[in-house]
């Protein structure tokens, strides 16, 4: 019995509930990331056809409203041929998504989910900093990604991609950092401890929050902003030339990217694990605050859906104005307002 | 191409064009399998951003129609002219009907007549959402996409009811329609102008005033009154570039005489007054679709085929419309016999209406046998493409769906 027990908590606290293991694959990592992508494909195409008045899709499990459909995609998606053209460099075209979507889930490493020390993934005193430098890595991989292809789309669309990135980084590194501004701290455990009393940064800051989430958008071609793969130009942009699995993977690169952001906008300006304390014990000290900051993450990716039926898309031009004429004065405001909020005290 | 770069002597092929690419541009191939192009090719010379040469490269829905034409009966070219553009069938075969009628010196009776514009003007509808539906998803908004094509719907049914077909109705025959609107349709077709109106103010909201797309189009594309004129463009761009130009208008067919309507006209000339110049014809629509339906039902159901015709119609097709057996039902109501062994008299006419994306204009020779000698067309999609050549360069890439869908371009219909 006791052998069993030990096997049990092996299994469970040194495998499962590692905090990088956990955090890397289970939630919010890997599985959670695709079981998020499962429901916002869905609500997204829900949403869009309750606004556009029409169905949606049902035709899989049409019982639960067509809710795993992605599964069906995903399938459809695994078990068809990839076609690798001649033209193409045959190792950074393959290599390429799977690095993506590696390190589009490294920033969840970073980042702690609970207040309690055992379950830090890494000491959380720069987590912050850290998370928000790992989250700039992968969008470089698209671009390769582009070259590699070597199609008139794909290059055209890497480029419009190399263009959105450097609008955006800016923005979002600045608009998470007034967060630190205004708690003076880079430690994510020290910034969600602030918001315990209910003074969510977001409140405090909504001109960061606002930033952060238009730069979000831009960073994973949502709409009003899906320049990079803007279909009725570029076919598919970047992703031109990619087929099966492989083009699953790009598309999912895109929810990943959205959902690592949406972690971090939930932790830094939407209170975290707020409402909750937690308690030592894995269940009370680690899983249930994971499940509340994912959940917050959830709602703000559904908003981003959202937007896909209300928007078209903007020109790049206009895109790249308004991220350096508007969003970049507006983010520099941001940092000035949460620095003078924490120097009269207001948090 | 990689000749002239090795300094050979480049071959001349006839109807083959050679040109020099400079060294700083990167040549686009949109088409012909793009998810942005339609059945057709254009090529974009991109100079970083900008394109600089926009060379429209048509042809790739080619049925060779005119040629066709002259080896069918005369009856049998109006299911086959409706191919150009089926989703607007009404307007596009209404001149060639109107040609024929006028060799054959047949005059439609004036019901006939009401119930030729009534379609017509539901087919521009049709064809205006269509083209809208179109635009909304070149600029990414999807939500207008499937309001547009939802809404057309709505007069897809009005026009079945009327002739039996959802888009290849086949209405307008030589000396008159084929047949007459069921007892209801009044009702129907208040209902579907009433929603419409409503439909159209939501239209405005979510996509002609969403700030987004206004700020796609609003300066983008912009063709001057004289660069319109010079280059022949016909329709709604026409009219949205200030030049009041309309066949209803100008040279008034069927109803058109005597039913009040307005023109809309835009000054501003760009993809947006383009965009609205639609709404606005479809508004203007709605309103005649409205005086068409009091008309045919303060007067009495006369007959809605010449004289000439009707008197050779089936005794079952008589019954039916007199009311002996029941309207639209289990009875197939077939054409006239007439029809079929039809000679029309050696002659030369022309003859021209306003479709939905322009002026449509046939020529028609006959020297009298049962086919036609020549029939010419020109669409009014053939007339519009050229200005993509003239209106693109200078803009950014991403301007291309936004120009290209405001001038609601439909290659099957110039491709004939």
């Amino acid at each position: 019995m006791i052998t069993w027990y030990l096997v049990y908590r092996i299994i469970v606290d040194d495998i499962i509930f590692y905090p990088p293991i956990y955090q890397f694959l289970i939630i919010p990592g890997l599985i959670a990331a695709l079981l998020v992508a499962l429901f916002i494909i869905w609500f997204e195409r829900k949403a869009a056809a309750f606004v556009q008045m029409r169905y949606g899709p049902r035709e899989i499990a049409p019982r639960i409203g067509g809710a795993i459909q992605l599964v069906a995609d995903l399938t459809r998606y695994a078990l068809q041929e990839i076609i690798i053209p001649e033209t193409v460099d045959v190792l950074p075209y393959i290599l390429s998504p799977i690095i993506m979507i590696i390190l589009a889930l490294l920033p969840l490493e970073a980042v702690p989910l609970t207040s309690i020390r055992t379950y830090f993934p890494i000491p959380p005193d720069y987590s912050l900093l850290i998370a928000v430098a790992l989250s700039t890595l992968s969008p470089l991989f698209v671009v390769l990604m582009s070259w590699a292809s070597n199609n008139k789309f794909a290059v055209v669309g890497g480029i419009r991609e190399s263009f959105i990135i450097t609008a955006y980084e800016l923005i979002a590194v600045l608009g998470f950092l007034s967060a630190a501004a205004m708690t003076q701290s880079f430690n994510i455990v020290n910034i969600v401890n602030i918001q315990m009393s209910g003074k969510w940064l977001g409140l405090l800051n909504p001109i960061a929050l606002l930033a952060v989430f238009i730069a979000v958008l831009m960073s994973t071609s949502g709409f009003p902003f899906e320049i990079p793969d803007s279909e009725s130009e570029l076919v598919a942009g970047p992703y031109t030339e990619y087929t099966g699995l492989l083009y699953g993977l790009n598309m999912g690169g895109g929810y990943i990217k959205r959902w690592v952001f949406s972690i971090l906008i939930a932790l830094v300006f939407l209170g975290g694990w707020a409402p909750y304390k937690p308690v030592p014990g894995i269940i009370t000290g680690y899983f249930i605050p994971s499940l509340i900051v994912s959940i917050k993450a959830l709602i703000v990716m559904a908003i981003m859906s959202f937007l896909r039926s209300v928007y078209g898309r903007y020109r790049v031009d206009q895109a790249l104005g308004i991220a350096w004429e508007i969003l970049i004065p507006l983010t520099l405001a941001a940092f000035g307002l949460g620095l003078a909020e924490a120097y009269f005290g207001i948090i | 191409m990689e000749s002239s770069t090795s300094g050979s002597v480049v071959p001349h092929l006839p109807g083959m064009e050679v040109s020099e690419l400079s060294k700083n541009t990167y040549e686009v191939y949109i088409g012909p399998a793009h998810p942005g192009s339609g059945h057709m090719r254009i090529i974009v010379e991109v100079d970083g951003d900008i394109m600089v040469r926009v060379d429209p490269d048509i042809g790739f829905v080619h049925r060779t129609m005119e040629k066709l034409a002259e080896g069918r009966d005369w009856i049998k070219n109006i299911p086959l002219f409706e191919r150009m553009a089926i989703l607007d069938a009404c307007n596009i075969t209404l001149p060639y009907v109107e040609a024929v009628e006028k060799l054959l010196g047949t005059e439609p009776p004036e019901r006939a007549r009401y119930l030729r514009t009534l379609l017509c003007e539901i087919n521009r509808i049709a064809s205006h959402l269509y083209g809208m539906g179109i635009f909304g998803v070149f600029l990414g908004h999807s939500t207008l996409y499937m309001w547009a094509f939802g809404d057309r719907e709505v007069f897809i049914d009005l026009a079945e009811q009327m002739s039996g077909a959802r888009l290849t109705h086949s209405y307008p025959v030589f000396g008159g329609v084929r047949r007459d609107i069921p007892d209801d349709f009044p009702e129907g077709a208040r209902k579907a102008t009433r929603y419409m109106r409503n439909r159209l103010n939501e239209y405005a909201k979510i996509f002609l005033n969403n700030p987004n797309i206004r700020s796609r189009l609003e300066n983008v594309g912009v063709m001057s009154k004289n660069l319109a004129t010079e280059l022949g463009i016909v329709g709604p761009n026409l009219r949205a570039s200030g030049v009041r130009y309309d066949v209803r208008l100008n040279e008034p067919y069927e109803a058109y005489g005597e039913l009040e309507f307005e023109i809309p006209v835009f000054e501003e000339g760009d993809s947006l007054a383009r965009a609205w110049a639609r709404v606005e014809e479809i508004r203007q629509s709605l309103n005649i679709i409205d005086k068409v339906v009091d008309w045919l039902e303060k007067h009495p159901r006369e007959n809605f085929m010449h004289e000439k015709f009707w008197k050779t119609a089936p005794k079952l097709y008589k019954d039916v419309y007199t009311g002996q057996i029941d309207y639209a039902g289990k009875y197939r109501v077939k054409l006239m016999p007439l029809f079929a062994s039809l000679k029309v008299p050696p002659g030369k006419a022309f003859a021209r209406v306003e479709a939905g994306r322009g002026e449509m204009v046939y020529y028609v020779e006959s020297d009298g046998k049962d086919v036609p000698y020549r029939v010419r067309v020109v669409s009014p999609s053939f007339r519009n493409v050229i200005a993509f050549k003239y209106l693109m360069p200078g803009h950014r890439l991403m301007d291309l769906p936004a120009i290209y869908g405001s001038f609601d371009y439909f290659p099957p219909e110039w491709d004939r």
